[in-house]
């Protein structure tokens, strides 16, 4: 069983649109979600995302977030993550931040790499919290087995060298990698760049899962449901 | 903890280049102990760049403010700033790692242009990121890095400065991790880039030193420099970090006035916060985004500083003031009617805190690093005064 998460950008385009989708999301059987908390520097995104975060910066401050992201944890059913950067946590105060959003199942940072990520992951981890951790294909092989052996449910192996939203394809060294991490506690899952039903049928050969973020926040403008349904045959 | 200056610095960037970070690190070290490479990179400095650069009493100014002056001469450098140091050093380490492609992100322009120029000397492919609102103020500098070859991508997004133009470049860099060398050109983001820069950037205080020592057989009682994200400040603190005598001060941009948004004073306005790749003084709001800033010079237009400056800050080794844009452009005005030379609007901060507070200064021996040349800042100054 192949796992699809869906990455949505916190109140983007609104807070009813935002929650709209989540409750969508739910009805079709999205296995997890990531919420996105918008920074000012995104730097591991590419435009789409960054435009809709700016977007949502304009209108939404942190609290908002904080709310909207307690009423998805109310309607969605499967598992929970926030994505953001460090430096969102950091200055909410690292406990603060773990016992306000103790209700998410993990927090991923795009820019804490594994080596920093110990005075994150221990506040978050008393509050029941997971950290994820990421892989890349340059990462080498005692880096992939201190992940097989640390990480909690789920490992966020980033399928390209590049920021979300560039294009899809797995390198036959990055397949092996991704074989490598398999086989633990732990799900594997792909993401960057996987856009469509057929990205997400390429990757799962390979992976646990996959989330979609790039063409999710695009699919926000549109016709969202439409979106979800052509992602499952 | 490695990588750390105190509390301050890591390694906050995306897990993709840590591996490049640690490959940099190892090539830092081989340089280091390489007698051919350090060899190559003093010839450079030498007779390429124009080292060593002259400390300069300057008897006029001197006079007006009853301060006894010194003036280190990194505006007469090759390029017109003291980045050349750095981008020389890191060219010779790019070529030592088999490296091909170099990006850079520049503010003022001035590390841009150096390193186009250290690019072009050694025949590697250049992309320089700047800020859409740096290319209109910094339009000499622009066309400078077209003419040395290097590929200028203009970045509309973000603040349109210097920190947008870091965002894209890291975003270049993540994606040609493989064939590509990142050629920071400050003292900040993540390990091991704050000391290398340092490193190259050394060679300032080691000359400064020497050169006031020989000249007055004295240390000064005061070292003065501005700080953007601080490698020419911390190139020559590293000369007197140990003379516990030497008092040292590092000078942000104050900019329209101490209200965030109004200006760039990060250590002094700003509380530690993750930004580039390092944890540093940072300026931002309540909710961590981090904030719009302003200097009337590009190149100290940043809402972040180097690690190692929050610690100093926080040891209380340095002090570290502002000057506002106005005292800016006073000083600028005073040393090239004086001395007859045009100091670069960041340089200019430095004066401009001097002469403020040149009553605690009274009868002291100081030094001024004069980081750059201001004909980078003519298209800002038309403005003002023509
Ligand atoms: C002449 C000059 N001085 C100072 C700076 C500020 O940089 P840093 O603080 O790294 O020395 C710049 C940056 O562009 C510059 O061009």
């Amino acid at each position: 069983m192949c796992r699809l998460g869906i990455y949505l950008v916190c109140n983007y385009p609104d807070r009813e649109g935002f929650l709209r989708a989540v409750e969508l999301c739910n009805r079709y059987g999205v296995d997890f979600l990531e919420i996105g908390l918008p920074f000012s520097d995104p730097t591991a995104d590419g435009d789409v995302i960054e435009k809709a975060s700016m977007e949502v910066l304009k209108r939404y401050r942190m609290a908002d977030f904080l709310d909207s992201t307690k009423q998805a944890r109310r309607i969605f059913n499967g598992r929970l993550y926030i994505m953001t950067y460090a430096n969102i946590v950091f200055s909410y105060g690292i406990d603060r931040f773990a016992g306000d959003f103790g209700f998410i199942d993990g927090l991923i940072l795009a820019d804490v790499p594994y080596r920093e990520s110990n005075r994150f992951k221990k506040p978050l981890s008393k509050k029941g919290i997971g950290f994820v951790y990421f892989a890349t294909p340059e990462s080498r092989q005692e880096e992939l087995e201190r992940l097989k052996r640390d990480a909690n449910d789920f490992i966020y192996f980033v399928s390209i060298r590049g920021t979300t939203g560039g294009e899809f394809r797995l390198d036959d060294e990055t397949k092996r990698k991704i074989e490598f991490l398999k086989g633990a506690k732990h799900k594997v899952i792909l993401g960057f760049g996987i856009r469509n039903k057929q990205d997400i049928e390429n990757a799962c050969r390979y992976a646990d899962g996959v989330v979609i973020g790039t063409a999710a926040v695009e699919a926000m403008r549109g016709d969202f449901e439409t979106f979800l349904l052509s992602l499952r045959g | 903890m490695k990588g750390y200056y105190g509390q301050y610095g890591g390694q906050f960037v995306a897990e993709t280049l840590i591996p490049a970070l640690d490959e940099l690190e190892e090539a830092f070290k081989a340089f280091k102990k390489n007698k051919a490479a350090k060899e190559e990179l003093n010839r450079y400095l030498k007779d390429y760049a124009g080292r060593p650069t002259p400390l300069y009493l300057a008897k006029n100014l001197s006079n007006q403010l009853n301060i006894n002056i010194y003036l280190k001469r990194e505006d007469l450098l090759h390029s017109g700033a003291h980045k050349i140091n750095n981008t020389l050093g890191q060219i010779i380490l790019a070529k030592f790692m088999g490296k091909k492609r170099i990006i850079a992100e520049t503010g003022a322009g001035q590390h841009g242009v150096a390193t186009a120029t250290a690019a072009a000397l050694m025949g590697l492919e250049c992309v320089i990121y700047m800020g859409e609102k740096d290319a209109e103020r910094q339009r000499p500098n622009l066309l400078r890095m077209k003419l040395l070859g290097a590929e200028v991508r203009i970045v509309k997004k973000g603040s349109r400065t210097l920190k947008s133009a870091i965002n894209e470049a890291l975003r270049d860099w993540v994606k040609n991790i493989r064939t590509t060398h990142y050629l920071i050109g400050s003292v900040v983001g993540p390990y091991p880039f704050p000391q290398i820069v340092a490193y190259f950037q050394s060679v300032i205080g080691r000359e400064a030193r020497k050169q006031i020592l020989s000249k007055q057989k004295s240390l000064p009682d005061a070292v003065i420099a501005c700080v953007g994200g601080g490698s020419n400040a911390i190139g020559i603190f590293s000369g007197f970090l140990k003379d516990k005598t030497v008092k040292l001060y590092g000078v942000e941009a104050g900019g329209e006035g101490l209200e965030l948004g109004k200006h760039s004073a990060a250590l002094t306005k700003g509380r530690p916060g993750i930004m580039h790749g390092a944890l540093s003084y940072l300026l931002q709001d309540d909710d961590g985004q981090v904030s719009l800033v302003h200097s009337i010079s590009a190149g100290l237009d940043y809402p972040g500083v180097g690690p190692v400056h929050s610690f100093l800050k926080d040891s209380g080794r340095v002090k570290y003031g502002v000057c506002f844009d106005d005292e800016a452009l006073e000083a600028f005005k005073m040393l090239s009617q004086l001395e007859g030379i045009i100091p670069a609007l960041e340089s200019s901060h430095a004066l401009g805190y001097l002469i403020k507070n040149k009553e605690d200064f009274a009868r002291k021996t100081v030094i001024v690093n004069l980081s750059g040349r201001g004909d980078k800042d003519l298209p800002i100054l038309e403005g003002i005064y023509v």
